[in-house]
């Protein structure tokens, strides 16, 4: 119970107070980032407890922490954690109104509580809840900059996601008609557990149309082509430290969403052949379709957020190819979370010294910011897979799992992509390093202590880039094993 | 009579569809309000009457909800956002008026394509109308699709939400209210939402036709 106030309540507080106080002050901007961090603690004291005792839950059966679910408690809390120590609140203040700072202060807490509340919940009707109130915060987050384009991207956001969180309610509703029939009109039938135990007597024929429309619904949220269109334009609009979750976690919460499913799904099928097809098709179509954009692109937060597609796509092909694809998969959910929201607030400093986004007008990078400039090279290495980063790691293992499924031909293409993706990125990040600084940018790094979060993942990607730790090891065995 | 009662259901839910399919041949703003409220009402009666056939009295809660919320309140809401932002007719929809209808006919063939292995295991006695619901939901994410005013889109938003309402009440033959709760809430959240965006839309570009937004083209 301790855990669950002091995980999920911490935002939730945090967000009170943001509601409470006003004006804006600093002040508040510290206690969001010393509640998030209080957060991360839980999350981090969950791991220990779930690898010491396996799967527990809290607050009287309402919450749930097995493996999966504490691996995306503590990627959400890391980043959020990250994400409001770099947050507008805190650093520079001139981009923002107090009025703009009280909302993101308030929304992103909201949206923060939604995520944990996601992984965490025991209900599947909840967690769908929570999934669609992160899209609620986070479209107006999008909105705060209030230029025409982010109201344009956040209403294109809002649009979409609505209704693809929708149509993932109506593939909840036709399996838990189902589910129904087996357990009779119980509050448990709606339990992960009670569903998964009643999996084996499910109706197949049912299970097969729901899971389509669950997969095409959280697939929109998690951003898998062919529905990815709202993202490059959200993901690039935001404020940084909105994109950094939004990318790097909001994806993956919604991806945890298709692999609570794909459990029911596998079991009442009888195998996993059916789901893993899927999966695989959607991914590699994400893969195509990130690749080739990624090359065409012109501003670099749209590249990044073309590159959250790929990844996006990575993770499903991952989670289509067994349990040792899923180890990739998930060991790729925790790189990514890292590397690309360092990424996004790295982006956030460079758009607030050049003043554009376009990609041709940034040039001399090394000169102008020269710490930044080596954070952002490092971090976009490690996003396109080369050692000695974490990423590398999990592409190989996720390419070694390809190949032992035997879906050779599938994993050659995957190979080809991302050195079209790996091509694409190199020939940007080449662009806005050397070069003549243009006239009006500042030389020299200002108030070079805040890019000290971003040296954190620097080091945290090279460490998993040498070896997967023990304890994060242990987890994702036992999320590939299904335990 | 019993007899008549699934009958009857899929009556409702037709009609239901009927409604959805009005904003796809008229252009005008105020035809799509009126639409979803006639079928708001539509799906209440289908809710009432599955609460009659189950015996849920809960179900004549949920419909007198869906009366008073959607049938009401959301209306009068979309009237006042017509009136604020001035939208009167679909100038120029991405798809003429005879194929938007066609496609609307293949989608409801699809639905009932895809839903007939379902169908044939489900054993609520409402199961002839889940295919009717389905093609609710298809026909409304094409409103949405296709639609350019902002208030056009939002009634498909809406629309698509009393799909999935139907395909509730007729698939589990009575759900429970904390899943009927959950989609007003979300009803309500996503529509209160839009709203604020309608608003920020219009101050931003001076117009809410959704054609002016095309600044984000890659």
């Amino acid at each position: 119970m301790i855990l669950v106030i002091l995980l999920i309540g911490s935002p939730l507080a945090a967000a009170a107070v943001a509601v409470l106080a006003r004006p804006y002050r600093r002040a508040l901007g510290v206690v969001t980032a010393v509640l998030s961090t209080a957060s991360l603690g839980a999350a981090l004291f969950a791991w220990a407890r779930v690898l010491r005792e396996g799967t527990f839950t809290a607050a009287s059966g309402g919450f749930r922490f097995d493996p999966l679910a504490v691996l995306l408690t503590v990627c959400v809390a890391f980043v959020s954690a990250l994400a409001a120590w770099m947050s507008p609140l805190i650093g520079s203040r001139e981009e923002y109104t107090d009025a703009q700072l009280r909302m993101l202060g308030i929304l992103v807490n909201v949206f923060v509580a939604g995520m944990l509340v996601a992984v965490t919940v025991n209900n599947l009707a909840i967690m769908w809840v929570a999934i669609e109130s992160t899209t609620m915060a986070s479209a107006l987050l999008v909105a705060i900059p209030r230029t025409k384009a982010s109201v344009e991207a956040s209403w294109k956001y809002l649009l979409i996601g609505a209704v693809g969180i929708a149509l993932a309610f109506a593939g909840t509703v036709l399996s838990y008609v189902d589910v129904r029939q087996q357990l009779g009109p119980v509050p448990s039938a709606l339990h992960w557990d009670a569903v998964v135990a009643a999996a084996p007597s499910m109706h197949p024929q049912v299970l097969r149309l729901a899971f389509v429309f669950i997969l095409v619904g959280y697939g929109t949220k998690a951003g898998i082509a062919p529905m990815h269109t709202w993202l490059p334009d959200a993901h690039s609009e935001a404020p940084a430290s909105i994109s950094a979750l939004m990318s790097g976690v909001l994806l993956a919460v919604s991806t945890y969403a298709v692999m609570r499913w794909k459990a029911v799904v596998d079991v009442a099928l009888g195998g996993a052949l059916y789901s893993n097809r899927l999966l695989l098709t959607f991914g590699f179509l994400s893969l195509l379709v990130a690749a080739f954009s990624l090359v065409v692109q012109r501003s670099y937060k749209r590249m990044l957020a073309y590159s959250s597609v790929e990844h996006s796509g990575l993770i499903w092909l991952g989670l289509g190819l067994g349990p040792a694809g899923t180890f990739a998969a998930m060991l790729h959910v925790a790189n990514h979370a890292i590397g690309k929201s360092m990424l996004f607030l790295l982006a956030g400093r460079i758009l607030q010294r050049y003043g554009t986004t376009d990609l041709r007008r940034v040039s001399g990078l090394l000169t102008a910011m020269p710490a930044t400039a080596v954070l952002f090279a490092a971090g976009l290495f490690a996003l396109i897979g080369a050692p000695p980063f974490g990423l590398f790691v999990s592409e190989i293992r996720l390419v070694a799992a390809g190949f032992a499924t035997g879906r050779t031909l599938l994993t050659i293409g995957v190979l080809a992509l991302l050195v079209v993706a790996f091509v694409g990125m190199l020939r940007a990040l080449n662009h806005m390093l050397f070069g003549p600084v243009p006239d009006e940018v500042t030389v020299g790094e200002a108030r070079a202590s805040e890019v000290w979060p971003a040296l954190v993942c620097i080091g945290l990607l090279v460490a998993l880039g040498l070896g997967v730790p023990a304890p994060l090891h242990a987890l994702l065995v036992a999320v590939a094993e299904g335990r | 009579m019993e007899a008549a009662f699934p009958q009857l259901c899929i009556l409702g839910a037709s009609a239901v569809l009927l409604a959805a399919i009005i904003p796809l041949w008229r252009r005008h703003v105020p035809a799509y309000i009126v639409a979803f409220q006639w079928q708001s009402f539509a799906l209440a009666f289908v809710t009432a009457l599955v609460g009659y056939m189950a015996h849920i009295r809960e179900l004549y809660i949920v419909a007198a909800l869906i009366v008073a919320i959607r049938g009401m309140l959301f209306v009068r809401l979309l009237r006042k956002l017509q009136a604020r932002v001035g939208e009167i007719t679909e100038l120029k929809p991405l798809v003429n008026i005879p194929t938007s209808l066609l496609i609307a006919a293949t989608l409801v063939v699809i639905a009932y394509a895809a839903t007939r292995p379902a169908v044939l295991v489900a054993s609520s006695p409402t199961r002839g109308a889940m295919p009717l619901a389905i093609a609710v939901i298809l026909v409304s994410m094409f409103t949405v699709a296709s639609r350019k005013t902002a208030i056009g889109q939002v009634i498909g938003f809406l629309m698509l939400e009393n799909g999935i309402a139907l395909l509730s009440a007729v698939a589990s033959y009575g759900v429970p209210l904390t899943v009927e709760l959950g989609l007003f809430l979300d009803a309500l959240l996503g529509f209160l939402v839009m709203q604020i965006l309608v608003f920020h839309i219009h101050d931003a570009f001076d117009t809410t036709d959704v054609e002016q937004l095309s600044r984000l083209k890659h």
